[in-house]
């Protein structure tokens, strides 16, 4: 039957686009295709509801009764029911915009069903979409877990840039690095409460080699965005050790987070303050050790300096 | 703010540098912070041995410059968010060494190296001209006016090396050949190391 063909074509469609997927940047999927996989879920679509859509290659839409528009639905206008030439730019969704629309959504039940397809499915009936939208992606939820791991890094972000605003304005304290450290991190890793049970194995499917591209960049650009603006000026060799160090940090909580049973997680963010205090000695007897190396190396060339200078002045009587 | 008026806005995630070609600048910016960097050590390393001898002022000077050009990079490695080259401990040494080595052959062997670097650099610098200039002059303007100056800078370099004898150093066609090479594979490694 129609959806089952739908279905198909479908999962045959996500399949390509995951193939031919570049690793991702920041952006997670290339907004290169038509929307033709979009009009067809609504074609198979069972529910009434409707997204307004248009589409420069513009299906013939059977036209679907149309309701009301449901009440969550953030985007504005109303849905035209011709659907074709109705080229409102404000109607336009891109796929990947619907893609991370269906992913936002899922994220509700993954607490229930798990980084998996059902979650992704359900999340689409949310939508109003069909279930079989969750073919777009691939069935292992790799995609759902990136988008929340990138969603989590923006809001990360954005946190930051306020912090860092308020204290331009003078309305808060600029703090020390290494608290300014511990409290991003602790920040970014409470994001990960609603999910801690499920966290585990979205780590696992992660750590997948087809998957690691994408999630060392979402981590590298994390770490290099708190150092970015815990005020990180280093042009040399540091820039790599301070990002490492954090890096390291960061994992590690994660881990000590995800059996962690103590109340709102104080053992984790105990582990972390030492942690940080651990790099700040680091920090410190690195610098310590470099001071004595230049000093040693003075001495050196003083010592050669009075050699050679002792060795000219007997020579020359 | 940094120096000039680069449009972009600080701290804030990488996007927001606005309408610039990222890996372009990046590569850029990574491989002439790396060469200035090696640059500095160079003469490092030939005021070492060369210091007190008579052309010691002429190097201190050329040094200074450099000091300037790498204190430039820093900072406008700091507003684009560049990271630096992970080979620079590398060339720390290898340019203090080059530098040494050169000059432990007289003082026109500094030079002969001072010669073949600066060629290398001023060639490398017009490349990156051009590459600007294809790819928007308006919108790089304030960096197309940086490299240009140390640009001259280094072709002021090249030509006081000339002017204090540097084709006359020993084995001098090899000598060039030899660290322009190395400096083309310095080049090729900075930028996407």
């Amino acid at each position: 039957n129609m959806a089952a063909a739908a279905a198909g074509s479908l999962r045959r469609a996500g399949w390509r686009l995951w193939r031919g997927r570049a690793v991702v940047r920041c952006q997670l999927y290339s907004p290169q295709r038509a929307l033709q996989v979009s009009a067809v879920l609504r074609r198979v679509s069972d529910e009434q509801k409707k997204e307004p859509l248009a589409s420069s290659s513009q299906q013939q839409f059977d036209s679907h009764p149309t309701n009301h528009q449901p009440e969550q639905e953030p985007q504005g206008p109303r849905p035209s029911y011709t659907g074709q030439g109705g080229q409102e730019s404000e109607d336009y969704e891109s796929e990947e915009q619907l893609q991370h629309r269906i992913l936002t959504a899922a994220l509700e039940f993954v607490p229930e069903h798990g980084w998996t397809a059902e979650a992704i499915a359900e999340g689409a009936k949310t939508l109003g979409l069909s279930v079989a939208a969750a073919g777009m992606f691939h069935s292992d939820g790799s995609e759902l877990i990136l988008h929340f791991v990138s969603q989590c890094n923006t809001k990360l972000s954005e946190l930051l840039e306020q912090e860092q605003k308020l204290v331009q304005l003078g309305k808060a304290e600029k703090k020390p690095t290494d608290q300014f450290l511990r409290d991003a991190v602790e920040a970014r890793l409470r994001m990960l409460i609603p999910y801690i049970e499920k966290w585990p194995q979205a780590v696992s499917i992660l750590l997948l080699p087809h998957n690691i591209p994408s999630s060392l960049n979402l981590l590298t650009s994390m770490i290099d965005d708190i150092w970015q603006y815990a005020g990180d000026q280093s042009t040399d060799f540091n820039w790599y050790t301070r990002r490492a160090v954090l890096t390291g940090i960061y994992n590690t909580t994660e881990l000590v987070m995800m059996q962690d049973s103590s109340p709102d997680f104080e053992e984790t963010w105990r582990f972390l303050e030492n942690r940080v205090a651990d790099a700040m000695n680091m920090g410190n007897a690195a610098n310590q050790v470099q001071s004595t190396g230049e000093a040693v190396v003075q001495g050196l060339m003083g010592a050669a300096v009075t050699v050679s200078d002792a060795e000219t002045s007997r020579a020359v009587r | 703010l940094p120096a000039g008026g680069v449009s972009l806005r600080l701290c804030s995630t990488r996007v927001t540098l606005e309408g610039i070609n990222k890996p372009v600048i990046d590569r850029i910016i990574r491989v002439d912070h790396a060469g200035e960097y090696g640059a500095n050590r160079i003469y490092a390393g030939q005021m070492a041995v060369l210091g007190r001898s008579s052309v010691g002022p002429i190097i201190q000077q050329m040094w200074n410059q450099e000091k300037d050009h790498l204190k430039k990079f820093n900072e406008l490695m700091v507003a684009y968010r560049v990271r630096p080259t992970v080979l620079l401990p590398f060339w720390n040494v290898a340019g203090f060494v080059l530098g040494a080595g050169s000059a432990l052959l007289g003082k026109k062997g500094a030079m002969a190296c001072t010669v073949a670097v600066e060629e290398s650099i001023s060639d490398h610098y017009n490349s990156q001209i051009r590459t600007l200039m294809e790819e928007d002059p308006e919108k790089y303007k304030e960096l197309l006016q940086i490299i240009k100056q140390f640009r001259d800078d280094e072709r002021e370099h090249h030509d006081i090396g000339l002017e204090h004898d540097a084709e006359a150093a020993p084995a001098y066609s090899v000598l060039k050949t030899a660290i322009q090479l190395g400096c083309k594979a310095a080049i090729f490694l900075s930028e996407r190391i």
